[in-house]
């Protein structure tokens, strides 16, 4: 109704094409489909946190980790019951869905994750959303390590 | 990765058949159940293993290739059965989800049992 096209040539010859990129965002951002699904679950999210500190984890200290988070106690306080319900789902949902993206590959042999192709990308996305929706999680994964570090 | 886990893709009509009676298979000889406590299970995936386990007389972390997540979106069973419920009360359909897993057909409830059946007699090739 507004859009007159005799008006085209007005908006083209000005600010259509930066308003354009504007309004709608690039392919890349629009296509970032691994990064929801991989950081969709608290779990994942700890995952990629502790992948920003070391791109290598074995599937053990991982769900130490995750435990200790979860049972709000030091890793050494975590329980073989409770590191095992954490181990269990990394290995049979977590793990597998994030390697089908590209986000982390899982040697089998000595089940270690190592940080894959779409690791960055993901990381970027979690730096960027870390301050404001997830700044426990993330104190939490980088301050356990400052712990270790001391002990 | 090999796909030992098979879907029942090829088993639908004897699943309409024992759908309607929830869990009550009499062809199939059930190994063990579990209920479902997400509280203390955290997620379904962790509840299915524990009861795979049992059903082998192994370790939960014993229970790895291959992972479940070949057979089935556990993730998408726990949301339908077991996801957001609305303010203060939980739905109230009742369905069962069933899929193959190794040795065993697993059937998983929407009120919270799981079932490890043998799945002797059906061979799914």
């Amino acid at each position: 109704m507004v859009d007159d096209p005799t008006r085209d040539d007005d908006v083209q010859s000005g600010s259509e094409s930066v308003g354009a990129e504007r309004d709608l965002p690039s392919r890349e951002i629009l296509e970032l489909d691994h990064v929801y699904e991989a950081l969709g679950h608290s779990r994942r999210r700890y995952l990629c946190y502790t992948l920003l500190e070391r791109a290598e984890w074995s599937l053990t200290d991982l769900a130490t980790k995750i435990a200790a988070w979860e049972n709000g106690v030091p890793e050494h306080a975590v329980t073989g019951l409770q590191r095992e319900r954490v181990y269990v789902a990394l290995y049979h949902t977590h793990v597998p869905k994030l390697a089908d993206d590209d986000v982390v590959t899982l040697d089998e042999s000595t089940e270690t994750i190592v940080a894959a192709e779409n690791a960055t990308q993901v990381l970027a996305a979690l730096e960027g959303m870390g301050t404001t929706l997830d700044s426990n999680q993330e104190t939490h994964a980088r301050g356990e390590m400052d712990n270790d570090k001391q002990r | 990765m090999t796909n030992n886990g098979r879907t029942t893709t090829n088993n639908d009509n004897e699943i309409e058949r024992n759908g309607s009676d929830l869990g009550r298979d009499t062809r199939r000889r059930q190994v063990t159940q579990r209920h479902y406590d997400p509280a203390r299970d955290g997620e379904l995936t962790t509840a299915i293993v524990f009861a795979v386990a049992e059903a082998e007389g192994v370790s939960p972390s014993e229970v790895t290739s291959p992972p479940l997540y070949d057979s089935v979106d556990v993730a998408a069973i726990e949301d339908a059965f077991f996801g957001s419920e609305s303010e203060s009360e939980p739905r109230r359909g009742a369905g069962v989800v069933e899929f193959r897993y190794v040795d065993y057909l697993l059937k998983v409830r929407s009120d919270g049992w799981i079932l490890v059946c043998e799945s002797t007699g059906v061979d799914p090739s």
